[in-house]
């Protein structure tokens, strides 16, 4: 720093009003006159004059000091021009073209600190010079942190990054492949010279840019995906797009890619058979000199949901327990009721033709040799099968349960006994075995109670509030009108009893069970329309009739609404190296809490190994929030073990590289270094002379100015004070005092 | 006694071999799946057709696969067990005293909540002190839902038989009224004296005869008896999409 010195001028800052000091200075010098005309006959003309002088000599000087004069004295410092080298680490920072080795990255580092005069060390001479990276962040560098450098990390806002240093430094000296995010309207103050890097002309890539698919999808109905397709460096080439689930392909389709730099968009569609979370994939081939091949493929999940749920319902006999079933399965327009009812059997006689009856054959084997599978649940009502279902279609029925459908019998004195032993298809499902002789009961009303583990299923959890509910679930049973009728049952030990016979032999009335993925329920009267009607005479309502058969329906179906745990993923897609956290929702009150200290957490990364996951606390009652670190891209298992059975999330993480767009962007640069006054430069000879002449420009100047006081100070005191004392000695020798 | 259900099983099993098997049959079954439960009113005659229950259960019996019951029980609107009757059944032919207030809430409730009344004005002249009283009744009971004649593709003319003609002692109307609420008729209400010609006496004796149709008119009643006790247990069964090919077909013959 340089430092040029002027004393350019003096100044006067009176301690006292100018004119009192003028008024003073004047009475002195009257004393002094006065003094000198008194004396002057007494000690003669020259003694007397020499008095006079002194006194006004010390007068002079009192003004002097009161009139406080200094000297301004201004100080010029000529200052380096700060120079800021941004250097792009974005990912796309990382890629090299196929016949180089190094990456773009790699140029980078060696403009700035390779070869015989380095740039770095050359712009030192003459700039303050300070480096720092640039990705998701603005990250201040040391020279040896710059030589470790790797490229990771999103595409840089050079917008805020200019922003953050337009106060402090000079100029900004951006070393980058255009990759970059400029906030539009914003105008950076500080000048930023913009060095390419990377080849526009010679990069090829094939890269699936964007993916347009509903989060949410219905079974069975046709799901259209628009994926973008994106190439540099190739003419007309006809590139299929395949959509995968898993290993399995769901479909292809050819597209023509334009020529040059081009977007192409392409309509999948298929249709989800299962409910469920779906991990899907669109995958390109690789093309012959692409730069970047993780780009060819993206994965995405979709949640399948039934948009209804469908009932085949069969009933063995018209019956008021039908008709109140189908009206409350009706009243539900997510439900999609199909029901047979036999009207009548074999051992009936009709007395009219054909023409004059309404009945329709039960197409039984339509149904279940080919329709089965179209339905989520089917329901036996009172139904003697042995008439009507042949094994092959009872074999086709228990199939379809172990594949994950639901099975319901309502009992009856219709159902078949003989057939309900364990070696049956049908008696192998059903969570009972029937009783000896007896199988069937009509000989007195029969009361039902709720038990234990009936108090706890999601099927008699009403509303969810289940510390009301605990109060009021077993009274709700109790006044309950009795049933006329049940199958006396034993389940089996792998069942579980929600509802029983309340006095005597606690004959299970409503048993639940899995089997396979399915799960199967039985309710062993035809009398559960009492329920409702005893509620309507009871002036109460018939809401615990509708709910009780709903949700038997939807927990048969496996409706996700009837988990006590719920499990929410983030909403927006997350990346693998970024912890995920998942939100955990128990059923609150007492009983789930136990439910929730009962539950263990597990999350499997997609090699089929368990990592490392922890439990925050949230303030949320019932809530938790697991969390991990996904290190590397694919698809993550979260299970959850409750009390009541598993839970099992997958989630699809994107890699680092997927769908990266690593075409380098030199136009970005050129509208970066426009917009901020600066100029595009590539690295050639020029470089160090374009960023010198920009740092002349700016070169500043600090001018300082100070105040050098010149009579307050000891020595004019002094004089002062040997003027006078000098006056008083003359006067003492020559006699005046 | 032995059921002609039963009778018939033996016979075909015999001679044709078939292994016509009972559906399982409950072991000392004392409540049927269905029973007629008459409504007994204070005033007029509440049991003009004391003889068809037994008649009309056997129909059901042999005709469908309903399990049905010989049996009647008599009721006052004031019994709880009202709200557990399959099928209500009202009849008379002459005026009969006002429901009390409490009478007229119950049946309001029953009727909108899932139960079923079949009424018939058993005069066969129609424009009885009977008819008058009934519709004055369903007025108070259900005034939102006025008695209307049930459009002949209603569920009740399919619900089992293709009823083209109604049956009856008499042929007062050619259809059926009811009242409905939303895609249900609650209450259904004829004046051709269903239950007359339903009725038989102890040595097998049809107690009336039926005018002017004679004995095919017997046939069309019981089949209108059994569409409305199947519309009853069914509801708008019929009215479900895969019946609608079958039905049409059969129709235009």
């Amino acid at each position: 720093m340089n430092e040029i010195m002027n004393l350019e001028q003096m100044t006067i800052d009176p301690v006292f009003p100018l004119w009192l000091i003028m008024l003073l200075f004047g009475l002195g010098l009257a004393a002094a006159l006065i003094q000198y005309g008194m004396n002057r006959d007494r000690l003669g003309k020259r003694r007397s004059l020499a008095l006079a002088l002194l006194r006004l000599g010390a007068i002079s000087l009192v003004v002097a000091i009161a009139l406080n004069p200094s000297l301004v004295v201004t100080k010029a410092q000529k200052i380096a021009p700060t120079l800021a080298v941004i250097v792009d680490t974005s990912r796309s920072m990382g890629q090299a073209a196929p016949q180089d080795k190094a990456s773009r990255l790699d140029h980078a580092k060696a403009l700035l600190t390779a070869g015989a005069s380095p740039l770095l060390g050359a712009l030192s001479q003459n700039f303050e010079v300070s480096l720092y990276g640039l990705a998701d962040s603005l990250t201040p560098l040391t020279t040896d942190e710059l030589g470790r450098l790797k490229a990771g990390g999103n595409k840089g806002n050079i917008s805020e990054a200019l922003k953050t240093l337009g106060g402090k430094r000079t100029l900004a000296l951006l070393l980058s492949d255009g990759n970059l995010r400029l906030t539009e309207g914003e105008l950076p103050q500080l000048a930023a010279i913009t060095v390419p890097l990377g080849n526009p002309d010679t990069f090829r890539d094939i890269l699936i840019k964007e993916i347009r698919a509903p989060s949410l999808a219905f079974r069975d109905r046709e799901v259209s995906i628009d994926v973008t397709i994106k190439s540099y460096g190739y003419k007309d080439l006809t590139l299929p797009i395949f959509l995968r689930d898993g290993g399995k392909q769901l479909m292809a389709k050819n597209v023509i890619v334009p020529s040059g730099p081009g977007e192409v968009t392409a309509r999948l569609s298929f249709v989800p058979a299962e409910v469920g979370r779906i991990n899907l994939s669109i995958a390109v081939p690789t093309q012959v000199g692409e730069h970047i091949v993780t780009n060819n493929r993206a994965g995405f999940s979709l949640k399948v949901v039934r948009d209804k749920i469908r009932i085949l319902m069969v009933s063995g006999t018209p019956s008021m327990n039908y008709r109140f079933l189908r009206n409350a399965l009706k009243s539900d327009p997510t439900l999609d009721l199909l029901s047979f009812v036999i009207m009548r059997t074999p051992t009936d006689i009709l007395n009219v033709p054909t023409q004059e009856q309404s009945l329709i054959p039960f197409p039984a084997e339509t149904i279940f040799t080919k329709e089965l599978p179209n339905f989520d649940l089917v329901i036996f009502d009172n139904f003697d099968y042995s008439l009507f279902l042949r094994p092959p279609y009872l074999e086709s029925l228990r199939k379809f349960v172990r594949e994950g459908g639901g099975f319901a019998m309502i009992g009856g004195p219709n159902v078949f006994k003989e057939a309900m032993n364990g070696l049956s298809p049908i008696g192998d499902m059903l969570p009972f075995h029937f009783a000896e002789q007896e199988f069937y009961r009509r000989d007195g009303p029969v009361r039902v109670r709720l038990t234990q583990a009936g108090a706890r299923h999601p099927i008699m959890r009403f509303s969810g509030d289940f510390r009301k509910e605990g109060a009021a679930l077993r009274p709700l049973w109790q006044e309950m009108p009795p049933l006329d009728g049940i199958n006396l049952v034993d389940a089996k030990k792998s069942a579980t009893v929600l509802l029983e016979n309340a006095g005597g032999i606690p004959w299970p009335v409503l048993t639940v069970s899995e089997h396979g993925k399915g799960r199967v329920l039985a309710l062993t009267t035809d009398y559960a329309w009492k329920w409702y009607m005893g509620m309507v005479a009871a002036g109460k309502g018939t809401q615990t009739y509708l709910l009780l058969m709903h949700r038997m329906v939807r927990w048969l179906t496996k409706d996700p609404r009837l988990d006590p745990v719920q499990i929410s993923l983030p909403e927006t897609p997350p990346k693998a190296g970024q912890e995920i956290d998942v939100r955990v929702q128990f059923q609150a009150d007492d009983p789930a809490r136990r439910t929730e200290t009962a539950v263990t957490y597990e999350v499997i990364n997609p090699d089929g190994i368990k990592i490392e996951s922890t439990l925050k606390p949230v303030s949320h009652t019932g809530q938790q929030l697991l969390s991990f670190l996904p290190e590397q891209a694919g698809i993550y298992r979260i299970r959850i073990d409750t009390p009541q059975g598993r839970l099992e999330e997958s989630i699809s993480l994107a890699g680092p590289l997927d769908r990266l767009d690593g075409a380098p962007d030199h136009d970005q640069l050129r509208r970066i270094a426009a917009a901020t006054g600066g100029q595009f430069a590539p690295p050639d000879g020029n470089l160090l002379k374009t960023i010198e002449g920009y740092g002349k420009k700016r070169e500043k100047q600090f001018t300082s100015e100070s105040n050098l006081p010149i009579w307050a100070t000891p020595l004019v005191m002094a004089i002062i004070l040997g003027l006078l004392s000098l006056e008083w000695y003359l006067r003492r020798r020559w006699g005046l005092i | 006694m032995i059921s002609r259900r039963i009778f018939l099983s033996l016979a075909l099993s015999l001679f044709g071999g078939w292994p016509f098997r009972q559906p399982g049959r409950a072991v000392g079954a004392s409540f049927p799946h269905f029973f007629f439960t008459q409504l007994k009113y204070k005033g007029g005659d509440w049991d003009p057709n004391p003889l068809f229950v037994s008649t009309m259960a056997e129909e059901i019996e042999l005709r469908t696969s309903i399990d049905a019951r010989a049996e009647r029980r008599v009721i006052a609107l004031s019994d709880p067990d009202l709200f557990y009757s399959p099928f209500l059944y009202m009849a008379g032919r002459d005026e009969f005293d006002p429901f009390t207030k409490e009478e007229r809430e119950v049946l309001t409730r029953f009727l909108t909540y899932g139960g079923f009344l079949f009424a018939e004005d058993t005069g066969g002249a129609g424009g009885t002190g009977f008819d008058r009283a009934f519709r004055r009744e369903m007025a108070m009971i259900l005034p939102n839902y006025p008695l209307k004649r049930l459009p002949p593709d209603h569920s009740l003319y399919q619900s089992f038989y293709l009823i083209r003609t109604l049956g009856g002692r008499r042929q007062v109307n050619p259809f059926v009224e009811g009242a409905s609420i939303d895609n249900w008729t609650p209450v259904v209400y004829s004046q051709n004296d269903l239950s007359g010609a339903w009725s038989r006496d102890k040595y097998g004796k049809w107690v009336h005869e039926c005018h002017p149709g004679g004995e095919p008119q017997r046939k069309a009643a019981f089949m209108t008896g059994i569409n409305i006790v199947v519309y009853c247990l069914t509801a708008d069964y019929k009215k479900d999409l895969i019946h609608h090919p079958f039905i049409k077909s059969r129709q235009k013959t």
